[in-house]
């Protein structure tokens, strides 16, 4: 697992193996791709949420060791990477207040929690 | 399963001694109406108030919009599972307050509600500044977590929505409409000429605050099902959910759905349209592949001829509407999509976050990231500061006089991707 969301970081980081990103959005997105590349498949969608790549700052992303390349991982990965860097060219990042980051931290903790759940990887 | 759906007509709305409908007019008891939706100890103060069509109202930010319905014959009641028991709701008769909403509103997320303009410009991208609206604005005791937030408020609007519709119950509506689907194997033998076209119906379920509820059953938990199109006018589905307001389904709209409407108008003309798959939009990739594995299941069995899916929101449920696309069309069954688009300001950019071959018959709702400009208002209801932070809007976007700057993607229902809203492209 791979966040840059302190919160998800701060709960799970002993449950599970995880690998905290003192990056952005972004780079949780290639830290992803070359884990794909390497062969690791994708267990949750990169774009997880309704919300913009351009509007949150946090992602957790879920993948699961593999053998070979999974291409549907890859498709998914690059497009989500696409995604991210048309909303990023349309408004960058604002600045947001305290409040909206921990707003933000978490929605992506609880999507993150759901999709655990449903991969019933329980503590 | 048959419906009568009885339309009372609503063109004015007014506070008053008793809650009734009288020449078109609801009059509403604003201290009964407050005791039938209080007690939600999570919320410290209840604040209604009233928006009509054509004032210069700003409504902000919105959560939901919920149409009042009631049941006057046959089983269960409105939003089953949830207000009422679990019967099985479509058939009978059932009246409808058309033209009044109930809208809730509340600063649940920072940045995920949306806008209610009733006049200008605004006005015309959203249906809601066409109905005479009950906005009830909640302020939550401190410290409440969102989620909660989020339930107490879908609670108190459903139980707005269920009191004033029950000032329907004895009135002769204006204007009554009949539904009917048969059994499947009836249904086939009516029009064993006709096409056989199904809608494949996508709700947004990706979890806490990203929910929507069938029958009161977090549908993120369903396996892809069948839903008699009548039950959906009856509220079994509901929306839970605090997604971009431009193309998420408010409550309202569900009831309402456009795509059974049409696919009834022609059904026995151009097609035999047989009922609806309702099918859910979740996380991980192995939940995306188990729905549309069994929509496309559902889809084979029932021998369709072609289906209608539309979408719920953008981004990873991209990729549910392309794998349900894919999998259907391979069985030779022929698809169409209804998505909206985030194809950039100018419109240029890739519209969906996926694609595949086979979706080569799509329509749009509308590209959310088309920047527009709203007029200050004379009076809003709720909270404008989260002008610069709900989706679509950014730093700067309300600006000192009152008016706001911002996508698309701010108004509620704007790019509904149920066709619920105006627009949508056409070849000059």
């Amino acid at each position: 697992m791979i966040t840059n969301n302190p919160e998800v970081y701060k709960l799970y980081e002993n449950s599970y193996p995880m690998k905290f990103s003192q990056g952005g959005y972004h780079d949780v997105l290639i830290e992803v791709r070359d884990l794909v590349h390497q062969g690791c498949e994708l267990i949750s969608h990169p774009l997880m949420g309704s919300v913009k790549p351009n509007e949150t700052p946090y992602r957790s992303i879920i993948l699961k060791q593999g053998s070979q390349t999974d291409l549907q991982s890859v498709e998914i990965i690059e497009s989500s990477i696409q995604t991210y860097e048309k909303f990023k060219k349309m408004k960058s990042l604002p600045m947001w207040s305290h409040k909206i980051l921990e707003d933000f931290q978490f929605v992506d903790l609880k999507l993150f929690e759901s999709a655990i759940e449903s991969t019933n990887l329980h503590i | 399963m048959r419906l009568e759906l009885g339309k009372v007509f609503i063109k004015d709305m007014q506070f008053s001694d008793q809650t009734m409908v009288k020449d078109g007019t609801l009059y509403i008891n604003k201290q009964e109406l407050l005791n039938a939706i209080s007690g939600d100890d999570r919320i410290q103060h209840i604040e209604l108030d009233i928006a009509k069509p054509g004032e210069a109202t700003r409504i902000m930010p919105v959560k939901d919009v919920i149409e009042p319905r009631v049941k006057v014959e046959g089983p269960g009641g409105i939003f089953p599972g949830v207000l009422n028991k679990a019967d099985v709701v479509g058939s009978g008769k059932t009246n409808v307050l058309k033209g009044a909403a109930v809208v809730t509103t509340g600063k649940i997320v920072g940045f995920q509600e949306g806008i209610i303009d009733m006049s200008g410009i605004g006005a015309e991208y959203t249906p809601f500044s066409k109905t005479c609206n009950l906005v009830i604005t909640c302020t939550p005791i401190d410290k409440l977590q969102q989620h909660e937030h989020e339930q107490a408020i879908r609670f108190i609007g459903l139980k707005a929505a269920n009191y004033l519709g029950e000032a329907a119950r004895n009135v002769n509506p204006d204007e009554t409409k009949v539904y009917e689907t048969l059994p499947f194997a009836e249904g086939i033998k009516q029009y064993p000429d006709l096409p056989k076209v199904a809608y494949v119906y996508m709700l947004q379920t990706q979890g806490l605050l990203h929910d929507t509820y069938v029958y009161g059953v977090d549908a993120k938990k369903i396996i892809p099902t069948i839903i008699y199109p009548t039950e959906v006018m009856d509220g079994a589905i509901l929306s839970g959910n605090c997604v971009s307001a431009c193309d998420k389904n408010p409550t309202y709209n569900h009831c309402n759905n456009p795509v059974i409407e049409d696919l009834y108008e022609r059904h026995g003309k151009d097609y035999n349209f047989v009922g609806v798959i309702i099918t859910n939009e979740n996380i991980t990739l192995m939940e995306k592949e188990r729905s549309s594995n069994w929509t496309a299941k559902l889809a084979e069995f029932l021998s369709l001829d072609a289906v209608i899916i539309s979408e719920e929101g953008f981004g990873n449920p991209d990729t549910d509407l392309m794998m349900n696309c894919k999998k259907i069309s391979a069985k030779g069954i022929k698809t169409v999509l209804i998505t909206d688009e985030y194809a950039g300001r100018d419109g240029a950019s890739q519209s969906l976050a996926d694609a595949d071959k086979a979706a080569d018959a799509v329509v749009t709702a509308g590209n959310a990231n088309e920047v527009i400009e709203l007029p200050a208002m004379k009076k809003i209801i709720g909270y404008t500061e989260p002008a610069d932070t709900i989706a679509g809007g950014f730093a700067g976007s309300l600006r000192p006089d009152g008016s706001i700057v911002a996508e698309l993607q701010v108004i509620t229902g704007a790019t509904s991707e149920l066709g619920f809203n105006k627009l949508s492209a056409a070849q000059l």
